[in-house]
């Protein structure tokens, strides 16, 4: 009945009472139960005695704004980073020359190069190419949503690629043979299927993408982070707006987390039964 | 003018020769038996059938129009070619029933509801019509592969094209998908039938070929093919397979 774990050698097993399936798992609620309480006790500590709650209500509406911004920039950018990742992710999987290596490259130069760089170059180079003034005012928040388009474009584009490539071959032939042309079978067909099997990869993905904004500090982007710097720098007082920080991210987060779940229910196509 | 014909096909895979030069011609009605060793290009010989795989010497026409020109409407032609496969290759997103409609409302323009009208017939000649919004993974293999000659169906074939449709079903499953095409047979239906069921060659089958090595080394009625071959390579595959 009960498994060893200790499988180094079968003629060790003596003892099959103190690793078994049952000691496991309440070595495991243990733990669990443990760092719960753990973290509420710091949490409480942290809150009763290092939240200042006056400074609280005054930096509220900063945080606020700091989220709806950071909203913003994750609604544009997520809309952008998918719809182009699609194309890069079509380019990936084409055999025609150009093509192909030409979406190899940009994946290629987009993850092989930091993010931080990649904004750095929008923001001071392209302005930098002007001879005269540069046109756009505001430069920041549209050098940041190019930004974090461009680099998730890469990472989605793969995803959509591994989507792509795990759609059994069977299925376009499938759609052929019944008189599909092969555009009919990749919109009807293949695509439905590589949605679905990409989509885990892209919530994981955009989620990224949330977080990267904060890397938008250092463009004087007023965002989440920034917001917290200037309040500590002028206060001392780190954990107040520690606190708001985190929720703020959390408040995008954990909702960007149901909608990925409901995509992926929502094809979930009879279960996964066989 | 046969329904279809196969005319000095030949089919390279890179350098290997898989088909040499076969000429058959299949009548209207007719059901005929594909069997012969593993490698020897039966599955092969139907791919090129509904252009799946293009070859490179002859032709192969279907009532009379040629499928392997360059200049042929693939999409047209292979609407009039049903095609059963080995591991079903049902759409898993889609109910039994949208899985049989789709191709009629994306292809023909056949408006919806007369397609599914249409569908729930053909799932009720193969027994399914309860199955009707089943999702793939949802049916036994049996039932898959019924939704699947059902779905080739739809598009109102002249020729039906079946390459080992029960060779990935279990044991028990195997009967209910050989009594649909024993049903389509007695309907008059054009049928190309690679398999390993011999009891099912020889009450179905209206003539067996065995091909060996990309060549069709025997062709005769199923009473001759299993008592009285002319090859020996019929002879020596009949005493291993029986
Ligand atoms: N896509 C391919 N590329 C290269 N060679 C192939 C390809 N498909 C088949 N072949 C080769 O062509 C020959 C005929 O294959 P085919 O699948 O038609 O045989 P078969 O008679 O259907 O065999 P089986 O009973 O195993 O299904 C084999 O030698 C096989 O290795
Ligand atoms: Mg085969």
């Amino acid at each position: 009945m009960a498994e060893s774990y200790s499988g180094e050698s079968t003629s060790e097993r003596v003892d099959e009472s103190v690793l078994n399936d049952r000691t496991l798992k309440w070595i495991g609620v243990a733990i669990s139960s443990l760092f719960t309480l753990g973290i509420f006790a710091l949490v409480g500590y942290i809150i009763a005695t290092k939240v200042n709650f006056e400074l609280l209500q005054t930096i509220f509406p900063r945080f606020v704004d700091a989220y709806l911004l950071v909203l913003r920039i994750f609604l544009m950018g997520s809309v952008l980073s998918v719809v182009a990742g699609v194309f890069v992710g079509f380019g990936r999987v084409s055999s025609t020359f150009p093509t192909g290596a030409v979406a190899r490259g940009y994946v290629e130069f987009f993850r092989g190069t930091p993010l931080l760089f990649q904004i750095i170059v929008i923001y001071f180079g392209i302005p930098a190419l002007w001879s005269g003034t540069f046109p756009i005012q505001d430069w920041e928040i549209p050098a940041a949503i190019i930004a974090l388009t461009l680099n998730h474009a890469a990472y989605v584009g793969e995803a959509i690629r591994g989507g792509i490539g795990a759609v059994p071959e069977g299925q376009m032939e499938a759609a052929r043979s019944l008189g599909m042309s092969y555009t009919q079978g990749m919109r009807e067909v293949v695509l439905p299927q590589a949605w679905r099997n990409a989509l885990a990869a892209i919530g994981n993905d955009q989620v990224i993408l949330i977080k990267d904004t904060s890397l938008l500090t250092v463009i004087a982007v007023p965002e989440i982070i920034s917001v917290f710097r200037s309040v500590n720098s002028a206060t001392f007082d780190p954990w107040t707006p520690i606190v708001l920080t985190a929720v703020a991210y959390l408040g995008i987060t954990l909702p960007l987390g149901f909608v990925v779940r409901y995509l992926e229910d929502r094809s979930d196509w009879g279960g996964d039964s066989q | 003018m046969s329904l279809l014909e196969f005319d000095g096909v030949d089919k390279y895979y890179g350098e290997t020769h898989v088909l040499k030069d076969i000429d058959l011609d299949i009548e209207a009605q007719e059901v005929c038996v594909v069997i012969g060793p593993s490698g020897s290009g039966k599955s092969t010989l139907l791919r090129c059938a509904n252009r799946l795989e293009e070859i490179q010497n002859g032709e192969i026409r279907l009532d009379g129009q040629s499928l392997s020109a360059p200049n042929a409407d693939i999409n047209y032609l292979r609407q009039q070619v049903g095609m059963v496969f080995q591991s079903f290759n049902l759409f898993p997103h889609k109910t039994a029933l949208e899985n049989i409609t789709l191709a009629p409302t994306k292809v023909r323009g056949v408006k919806k509801k007369q397609a599914q009208q249409r569908a729930h017939d053909l799932l009720a000649d193969v027994g399914l019509d309860a199955q009707a919004d089943s999702y793939p993974n949802q049916l036994s293999g049996g039932q898959q592969q019924r939704v699947a000659i059902a779905r080739a169906l739809a598009m109102d074939p002249k020729v039906m094209l079946f390459d080992e449709v029960t060779s990935a079903l279990d044991p028990e499953l195997v009967g209910e998908v050989l009594g649909v095409m024993r049903d389509l047979a007695e309907g008059g239906m054009t049928m190309m039938v690679v398999t390993h069921e011999m009891d099912f060659a020889r009450e179905v089958g209206d003539r067996i070929i065995l091909m060996a090595d990309g060549h069709i080394v025997e062709d005769a009625p199923p009473e001759k093919f299993f008592n009285d071959p002319d090859s020996e390579r019929a002879k020596t595959f009949l005493s291993k397979m029986l």
